[in-house]
């Protein structure tokens, strides 16, 4: 099925470039010394052999990478897997081609002593063997070093971004505001914030590596609510029914907020009367099952959602479960649910 | 010295309520929790300066302070905010005050002695410049020095005749009608997607229109819901408004 794929995560190289079609031409050579050198017994004509192999290779590769070249504008829109196919039955079908031509070439002009003792098969089966081999090869070089590429272009997101994908700017300053209001009124009250706010961040500045038990993410969880909830009084109530979940199941630290500052964030602070955030949790079957539901605003201009956040969650998961947790969301009549699904670890394997 | 605090934090209101009162004390201070309560009070009893926070439900700081702007003798308006990227690169390149909170002392008295009005055309700057595409939720008019508001929602269709635009709205299902200030290009721009343009005096709810009317001469006419007479659709625009009542 055809994937958007968007420009820069295409595997193949650019085959128009010249510095492409010069590597094609070096490495096409290269191959030719090698099926050159390789046959056991010493023959007399090596040089003849490497010329005619040569140009029997240079062919091959230069139709291979120009119908790539010409191919690219369409790839782009495909998939990687679907690209990976489709280029190396182009490369195939270029090989046929190039063998056939030159089989006719040489029946015609009845050169049959230079390729001595084989039959038009045997030289196409022959050729077609060698260059399924050296295709695959190359495509399989391209796919590993295209991944290497986006590995490395993963690396460099600064760690700011990280720590902005999990925490809004907006909900530091206005804890701050919320701080500086109330160590004149209540001064009580802005030492337990300031506290609250000191071990969010403690645990955010941390690795993303970190596991904590699950009594401990609910803990920090009410912590940030408790902040949030100094800010927006009463238009903001959250209800928690959680049931048997063991305290000491080990979940990503920090999973939680980001989901429950969304909610705030589209459900709570666009509406003039705020609204109820519903946090059910449970444990079925050896897995976590977390829902938080809120109402979403009917109000366009609140709409745009912090895809950041979720996509950050998911890469977590992806690190710590590798496909075994899950993350769905879904909006039904103006309710959003976000359904997270967490296979139980325990202690031990939390040192992966 | 009159001077409206507007923000959805009580706790915000009131360290600023504070700051205020210890900058000087003599100053009358009012308080609002959303755009739509600012302009309520205003109307009330007008003020001289209004300190708006950017983020409210209901309707955000820079809708009102359009609003606002419109009349003409209008407030003086510093925004306050705890972290907007975006609106803060737009305060500075239209040279509008903002102050940001947790906010200074220093900074608030400062901006109390020297904030100036705004005018329409910084807002409008603003507006384009702010982060989601800007659509108003409320039109404003303006009836002896007060503002009038009229929810989006509410609204049948714009009309305008040579000088001025009017807007025909329902208030308990009966049809009134107001002049305001916008054009009917603007108007059809920013509420492209609700709103339909039959004629070039003429732009009409969608969700409003309740049937279509041919007359013998060939010409025709819209009818909206609760509204006497129908509206004339120019030739151009009839296979339009037909596509859309397919919809």
């Amino acid at each position: 099925m055809p994937i958007k794929n968007t420009k820069n995560s295409l595997f193949l190289p650019n085959f128009c470039d010249l510095k492409m079609v010069f590597a094609v031409v070096i490495i096409g050579e290269l191959l030719a010394f090698i099926l050159t050198l390789a046959p056991l017994s010493i023959e007399q004509q090596r040089w003849n052999d490497l010329a005619l192999i040569s140009l029997f290779i240079q062919w091959n590769g230069l139709l291979g990478s120009s119908s790539l070249c010409i191919l690219r504008p369409f790839f782009v829109n495909y998939s990687n897997q679907f690209v990976a196919t489709a280029s190396y039955l182009v490369l195939l079908l270029v090989i046929i081609f190039v063998s056939e031509l030159s089989f006719f070439i040489i029946d015609y002009y009845q050169l049959g002593l230079i390729i001595p003792s084989t039959t038009h098969w045997e030289f196409l089966l022959h050729n077609l063997l060698i260059g399924s081999i050296i295709s695959a090869l190359a495509l399989r070089y391209f796919y590993i070093q295209h991944q290497w590429r986006m590995k490395v272009q993963m690396q460099s997101k600064t760690k700011l971004q990280l720590l902005q994908a999990r925490i809004r700017p907006h909900f530091l300053f206005n804890s701050m505001n919320t701080i500086a209001s109330l160590t004149r009124t209540k001064p009580q009250d802005a030492e337990r914030i300031t506290e609250d706010l000191a071990e969010l961040f403690r645990m955010l500045l941390k690795e993303q590596k970190e596991l904590i038990p699950w009594s401990e993410e609910l803990t920090l969880s009410k912590r940030y609510l408790d902040i949030e909830k100094q800010r927006l009084r009463e238009r903001l109530s959250v209800e928690w029914s959680i049931e048997n979940i063991p305290d000491e199941m080990m979940v990503p630290a920090l999973l939680l907020q980001p989901l429950l500052e969304n909610a705030i964030f589209h459900g709570i602070e666009p509406e003039i009367n705020g609204g109820i955030i519903n946090i059910k949790g449970e444990f079925v079957h050896k897995q976590l099952i977390l829902s938080i539901e809120n109402n979403n605003s009917k109000n366009p201009a609140h709409r745009k959602g912090n895809k950041m956040a979720l996509d950050n969650i998911r890469e977590r998961l992806e690190v710590f479960y590798q496909g075994r947790a899950s993350i769905n969301c879904e909006e039904i009549n103006g309710v959003f649910l976000t359904v997270l699904k967490l296979p139980y670890l325990h202690d031990s394997e939390s040192s992966l | 010295m009159k001077i409206i605090i507007v923000d959805d934090e009580p706790l915000a209101r009131e360290r600023l309520a504070l700051l205020i009162a210890e900058i000087n004390d003599q100053y009358i201070i009012d308080f609002a929790g959303n755009g739509l309560q600012a302009i309520e009070q205003f109307n009330k009893s007008s003020a001289d300066i209004i300190l708006m926070d950017i983020r409210m439900p209901g309707m955000d700081g820079l809708e009102a302070a359009r609003h606002l702007s419109d009349l003409d003798n209008p407030p003086a308006i510093i925004f306050t905010t705890a972290f907007d990227e975006y609106a803060l690169d737009a305060f500075k390149s239209e040279a509008v005050d903002y102050l940001l909170k947790p906010m200074r002392k220093e900074l608030l008295e400062k901006a109390l002695k020297k904030c100036s009005k705004l005018n329409k055309l910084q807002l409008e700057q603003l507006a384009l410049r702010s982060e989601e595409t800007y659509i108003r939720t409320h039109i404003a008019a303006q009836i002896r020095g007060n503002i009038l508001l009229i929810a989006t929602a509410d609204i049948a269709c714009f009309l305008a005749d040579h000088k001025y635009t009017t807007v025909q709205y329902y208030k308990n299902n009966i049809i009134k009608e107001t002049i305001i200030e916008d054009t009917l290009k603007s108007l059809e721009q920013e509420f492209a997607e609700d709103f339909l343009r039959i004629h070039r005096n003429a732009l009409i709810k969608k969700q409003k229109i309740e049937s279509l009317e041919k007359k013998q001469d060939g010409g025709v006419f819209v009818h909206l819901k609760n509204m006497p007479g129908g509206i004339e659709v120019s030739r151009r625009h009839v296979a339009e408004l037909r596509r859309c009542l397919k919809n």
